[in-house]
């Protein structure tokens, strides 16, 4: 293998973590789907891990797969327009270090955690909540966190998850009275 | 490793098939010794300890259904309690009994068999015959499966791979092995659709062949669809004419369902090039008076295309699906590439040609053209080929378990691998000193609709008060399509421990245990 090619592995793979996905994928930030897509293929057949199965060095393996990964999440978050605008957003802010990658927050607690609620019946209720919200009843989902929220008033959970349905409905109540106007 | 030998197994529900990169750079489809290029994926266990693979296997199985196995992969890496296992057991003429963490068991003659120790008897069978026509020992091997196939279906192909003696160079897309065999070496620059109709999946997707990347823009399936259910259908349709004729229901017995199923494929085929088939299975069964009856009946296309135009019909909206995901229409679609037997059945062409309008390519065997395109990947990984990028993507959202029975999607299907995604977890309680994550792979919001992978523990980290401790949880989606999940405290960047709690798939050591015992069988070889 090209000793040049090494050196550009060991280089990119120390500073991967710094970079922003332009960065990533040599483009500008005016970049156009295309110039993505086309930049997606040139760089993966630079660093595609399959060009080095059973090569002898795992870390430098490794290092391949690392940035080959690191490719393929710019792509993913910079072809689709949605992604891609808050993704700008993002790195043109202030903490601009902290969001080179596409996180994801956690948005409900996990399924296993324990305490999410203290008791059953509020258990119970902010489930049946989150069923309704998803079936898009709005108002059955903000009256069962209400009443999740009378058996333990402190809940953070309950408390941040009645404020978002509130706003939704507030929303959709807007929506509704300007289409019949 | 550069001169051992790689070969491309297409493992199918119904058949497989085994090739190899001549050291010409030609795709050689193998034969066995009677000349043979396609193999039942059929396990007959006989009498004695030998085990008899394929086609052999495949016209003795009426003779001694409870110790032939078929269709075996239509349970790999599923649960005890799932659907697919449910309808198994009431079809299938073998016993599936339930084993550890709901995995799948098949008892035969007292002995208990996991279903990747099935599928790898079929492996071995390939590479046994491979290593015999090539005269070497064949010892890696790029294996496809379903586009559609889940991480614990996935796990449990390079499981039976391993058990088979094999280092799996790669698990691939059988789609996407198919786009490779019809590029390799033609340079192409093309939207290409790969519909490949199987014994028992319908797989559909959607490539951009570039001259040496080919892209997987999307994939869509449909893991109950299939050319079985085309002959069930027949035989749905030959059970009600005999019963009207003589009030008996074929049904109660097994062994006359068997001889049907046969009856039933044999007429599908049949009438892929004739007008009409004539069906005659004799001596099915007697009449209550002791009378031996024989069963012919006469199917035309017509009344063939009539029972199975609703299945056609569901592979198209599958296709609607994946080139929507894909942002192109039918019509930018320059080629489409036939895959499965089950593609052979005029209807099926007909359709396809309509749908896309175009006529699909017809110089590749549908039958071979998975095994090939595995073999010049598996040529292309040990680097004796210049090779092709290939980029896949994965067909199913990657979802954890939130409360109340939900799920919230990590990676939206159709992301391209290998890819890593994180999310930020916090601790909810003071000193919590363990965070437990649910993963799952499917399309519904609903836990309980999602296939689960396993549930993550995770602990470790520092005490300290609720939402203080950011968890970063990782989820990796390899080039084969298999998930990993690590953590760790995003503060001190220190690892957190993982146990792994549910999980049908095979253990570490199991493997080896295994491995032994599928090494150790002896197979059996037909009269051709």
């Amino acid at each position: 293998m090209d000793a040049a090619f090494r050196v550009e592995v060991e280089t990119l793979a120390s500073i991967l973590d710094h970079l922003d996905y332009f960065q990533i994928l040599e483009l500008e930030p005016g970049a156009t789907y295309r110039d993505i897509k086309i930049a997606y293929h040139r760089k993966s057949r630079i660093f595609h891990p399959d060009r080095f199965l059973g090569h002898a060095d795992g870390d430098f393996v490794a290092k391949v797969l690392a940035i080959h990964k690191r490719i393929t999440e710019a792509y993913t978050v910079l072809r689709d327009e949605q992604s891609r605008r808050q993704y700008e957003e993002r790195i043109s802010g202030p903490e601009r270090e902290l969001h080179l990658r596409w996180t994801l927050q956690q948005e409900e607690p996990p399924a296993a955690e324990e305490g999410i609620g203290t008791t059953e019946k509020g258990r119970k209720l902010y489930g049946a909540a989150l069923a309704e919200l998803a079936a898009g009843r709005l108002e059955a989902a903000e009256r069962n966190l209400k009443m999740a929220l009378v058996f333990e008033p402190n809940n953070p959970h309950y408390a941040r998850k009645a404020e978002e349905v509130a706003r939704l409905r507030r929303a959709s109540l807007l929506a509704g009275s300007l289409s019949s106007t | 490793m550069s001169d051992a030998i790689a070969v491309g197994i297409d493992l199918g529900t119904s058949n497989s098939c085994v090739s190899v990169v001549t050291p010409s750079g030609r795709p050689l489809v193998i034969p066995n010794e009677w000349g043979e290029t396609v193999h039942a994926s059929v396990v007959g266990f006989l009498e004695g300890g030998a085990v008899l693979v394929g086609n052999e296997a495949k016209r003795r199985m009426a003779d001694d259904p409870r110790n032939t196995v078929s269709s075996a992969k239509r349970i790999i890496g599923r649960y005890f309690f799932s659907e697919e296992v449910r309808r198994a057991r009431e079809r299938m003429p073998y016993e599936i009994v339930e084993g550890p963490n709901h995995s799948v068991r098949i008892k035969i003659r007292d002995q208990l068999y996991t279903v990747p120790e099935i599928s790898a008897l079929v492996l071995k069978e390939m590479k046994e015959l491979a290593s015999t026509h090539l005269s070497r020992e064949v010892t890696h091997a790029v294996i496809t499966c379903p586009a559609y196939f889940n991480d614990n279906q996935r796990q449990a192909t390079r499981d039976a791979g391993r058990l088979a003696g094999l280092e799996v160079l790669r698990i691939i897309n059988e789609p996407t092995a198919a786009a490779l065999a019809y590029g390799y070496g033609k340079g192409l620059s093309q939207k290409v659709a790969v519909y490949d109709l199987g014994g028992g999946t319908f797989d559909i997707s959607i490539l951009e062949l570039g001259d040496d990347v080919y892209e997987v823009l999307s994939t869509a399936g449909d893991t109950y669809l299939g050319g079985d259910d085309f002959d069930a259908r027949i035989v749905d349709y030959l059970v009600a004419r005999f019963r009207d004729r003589t009030g008996i229901d074929l049904r109660r017995n097994t062994w006359c369902m068997h001889r049907l199923k046969e009856a039933a494929e044999q007429a599908k085929i049949l009438l892929s090039t004739e007008e009409v088939a004539d069906v005659v299975v004799e001596r099915i069964c007697k009449d209550p008076s002791g009378k031996v009856l024989d069963l012919r009946d006469r199917i035309t296309r017509q009344q063939f295309v009539t029972m199975v135009l609703d299945l056609v019909q569901r592979t198209f909206k599958v296709c609607d699906e994946a080139l929507q995901a894909a942002r192109l229409t039918a019509s930018e679609i320059d080629a489409v590439v036939l895959v499965g037997g089950s593609t052979r059945v005029p209807i099926v062409r007909e359709g396809v040609a309509h749908y896309f309008g175009k006529e699909p390519l017809g110089d590749i065997d549908p039958d071979h053209v998975v095994a090939v395109g595995a073999a010049i990947h598996a040529a292309s990984l040990m680097g004796k080929e210049a090779g092709t990028v290939l980029l896949d993507v994965t067909p199913l959202p990657l979802r954890v378990a939130t409360v109340g029975g939900f799920t919230e999607v990590v990676l939206e299907k159709n992301t391209p691998i290998p890819i890593e995604r994180s999310k930020i977890f916090t601790t909810s309680r003071d000193g919590q000193e363990k965070v437990r994550i649910e993963v799952l792979q499917g399309e519904s919001a609903l836990a309980a609709e999602c296939e689960s992978l396993g549930s993550f523990e995770f602990s470790g980290f520092r005490k300290a008060n609720r939402g203080e401790v950011e968890i970063e949880v990782v989820f990796e989606i390899d080039n084969n399509g298999i998930v990993n999940v690590t953590a760790r405290d995003r503060e001190t960047g220190k690892q957190a421990h993982t146990t792994l709690r549910l999980s049908s798939g095979l253990s570490a050591e199991e493997i080896e245990e295994k491995a032994r015992r599928i090494q150790g069988v002896r197979l059996a070889r037909g009269t051709g």
